[in-house]
């Protein structure tokens, strides 16, 4: 899933910096720890995304690129979960705009899809629709780190938020379609394997199938994609054309 | 409007006007972002001058807690007998009310539905609420967390590759006593709650403990209720043995905790003498 939505109304910046009656900006010290997790997250995606292209220009051709840049992908990607933790657990007080609801539905289906699809079903990871979520994601992380970068700077490049609030519009269904399409694949080695699944007669009287419950996820797609892409082209109009008042009143 | 009258007046004649919003319905404040204004509240009391502006919110539909309870907890004794009866889209035809060999299965059913009727019971005779509605989308958010996990225990339980406690009779014997104590005990915690609000009081009084020595929790904790309803669904999850009812468990403790503390701070804060003793739902932990 791609950029994830600024929740709160103060449009043009990431991070609190606003005039101090509206919210407390976070601390000099708190600022700094943030950049520096920023600028290191924008740095690993970024390395990436130099990954996937030298390794396209290595072998010649698109498919099974997953492989070079697996392990960067499983730790930054999870890196995100410590992100949230902060979030909810609120050592990022009012800093973060976005709704951490959202953010945690991503950050969730994300980790899900790097663990427990891809890295589980050994099978899928020469598939092509993982190439598409892993682009997404990584071209929507980069604008989306350096975007929180820059903000806490206070020298955000309109280039940026504008590539933060539009790029969406085609990586958001382009990462869909790729997690979906991943999940899809995998269902018959899930079903062959018995992955991750417990079933009936066992002393703790459970059953848990691994395959009804990936169908299940991908059910839950559909009610759940549209409300967050409608979420984003919202927040998009209202960025877009705040910055533009704004300028126009200077 | 007279200087005196009462904000339940206020609604009635509000309600006159827009016949639409019922008085439970209406949210009356003194300020847009500020809390509702109880029935009782007499005008010239307030912190208003010669003429008073009241904001009103609309609540939405809202519906009786003596309803809510009442559909909460038919839901699940209705549905276990279904799987207890093994009706037969639930396992399939073949084995369409057949019954379990084990007789903990039997017991199961017992406790289960011992629990919920004590509730409707309860509902109806002794409990006294404080805020007499709620908004009427809560009741379909609430129904399908109660009527679907009683669901999903009672498909295990009453399962015909259900497999009986670990620990055998020992097990089962213990649970059962376990979760008669605590039946017992969440019943008269509620009926000594139920005995502070007598006369029809809304008013809000700290709670002490009584000759009931079920009622003696009260000396640690602010909420025994709630503690010995943990401990009733702790002793049922013993009793089956089965995953599903300790997870209901471990959601309800988590609900009701916060619950708890919720109570908590609220008598801490409207009672400068509150016993320092007390935790919230843990006797010394929590």
């Amino acid at each position: 899933m791609a950029a994830s939505g600024s929740g709160s109304s103060r449009a043009d910046n990431g991070y609190g910096s606003q005039p101090p009656r509206r919210r407390k900006g976070p601390g000099a010290l708190a600022t700094a720890y943030l950049v520096i997790y920023n600028v290191v997250m924008t740095a690993g995606w970024l390395v990436i995304a130099v990954g996937l292209v030298r390794a396209y220009l290595a072998k010649g051709s698109y498919h099974s690129l997953y492989y070079s840049i697996e392990k960067p992908l499983k730790f930054f990607q999870t890196g995100a979960l410590l992100e949230e933790y902060l979030l909810i657990a609120k050592y990022l007080p009012g800093i973060v705009p976005s709704s951490v609801v959202l953010t945690a539905f991503q950050v969730m289906s994300r980790v899900f899809l790097t663990w427990a699809v891809t890295h589980s079903v050994k099978e899928v990871q020469a598939e092509d629709s993982v190439l598409l979520f892993v682009v997404a994601w990584t071209i929507t992380e980069i604008i989306r780190y350096s975007f929180y970068t820059f903000s806490l700077l206070n020298h955000l490049p309109y280039l940026i938020k504008w590539a933060r609030y539009t790029l969406f519009i085609v990586l958001y269904p382009m990462g869909v379609s790729g997690e979906l399409l991943t999940i899809y694949a995998a269902l018959p080695f899930v079903r062959q394997s018995g992955l991750y699944s417990i079933s009936l007669p066992n002393k703790y009287n459970f059953s848990f199938d691994y395959y009804t419950f990936l169908i299940l996820v991908m059910i839950s797609y559909i009610p759940i994609f549209p409300q967050l892409y409608f979420h984003m082209l919202h927040q998009r109009r209202k960025v877009l054309s705040h910055t533009e008042e704004h300028k126009k009143s200077e | 409007v007279e200087p005196n009258a009462r904000i339940r007046e206020i609604r009635l004649m509000f309600h006159k006007l827009y016949p639409r919003w019922y008085p439970a319905r209406q949210s009356i404040k003194l300020d847009p972002k500020g809390k509702s204004l109880r029935d009782e509240e007499i005008l010239q009391h307030l912190p208003v001058g010669t003429t008073a502006t009241l904001y009103f919110k609309d609540l939405g539909p809202q519906i009786g807690w003596t309803t809510v309870f009442l559909i909460e907890y038919t839901g699940p004794l209705f549905i276990y007998f279904l799987f207890y009866f093994r009706m037969p889209f639930v396992y399939g035809l073949d084995e369409r009310f057949t019954s379990s060999p084990h007789p903990v299965v039997n017991l199961a059913c017992i406790c289960h539905s011992f629990h919920y009727i004590k509730r409707l019971i309860e509902t109806v005779f002794v409990h006294r609420f404080s805020h007499g509605t709620m908004p009427l989308r809560n009741i379909v958010k609430n129904c399908l967390y109660y009527w679907g996990f009683a669901a999903w225990l009672a498909y295990y339980i009453n399962h015909p590759l259900y497999t009986p406690p670990s620990y055998g009779k020992k097990q089962i014997n213990f649970a059962v006593i376990m979760f008669l104590l605590c039946e017992a005990g969440n019943f008269s915690i509620h009926v000594a709650l139920s005995d502070l609000r007598r006369y029809g009081s809304k008013t809000r009084k700290i709670p002490y403990p009584t000759k009931n020595p079920f009622t003696w929790l009260f000396f640690f904790v602010s909420c025994p209720n709630y503690t010995y309803e943990v401990g009733t669904w702790i002793s049922f999850t013993i009793m089956t043995q089965c995953v599903p009812v300790g997870l209901f468990t471990l959601l309800c403790f988590i609900q009701m905790t916060i619950w708890a503390k919720d109570k908590h701070c609220t008598y801490l804060r409207e009672f400068k003498d509150y016993p320092s003793l007390r935790m919230p739902i843990i006797p010394f932990l929590l």
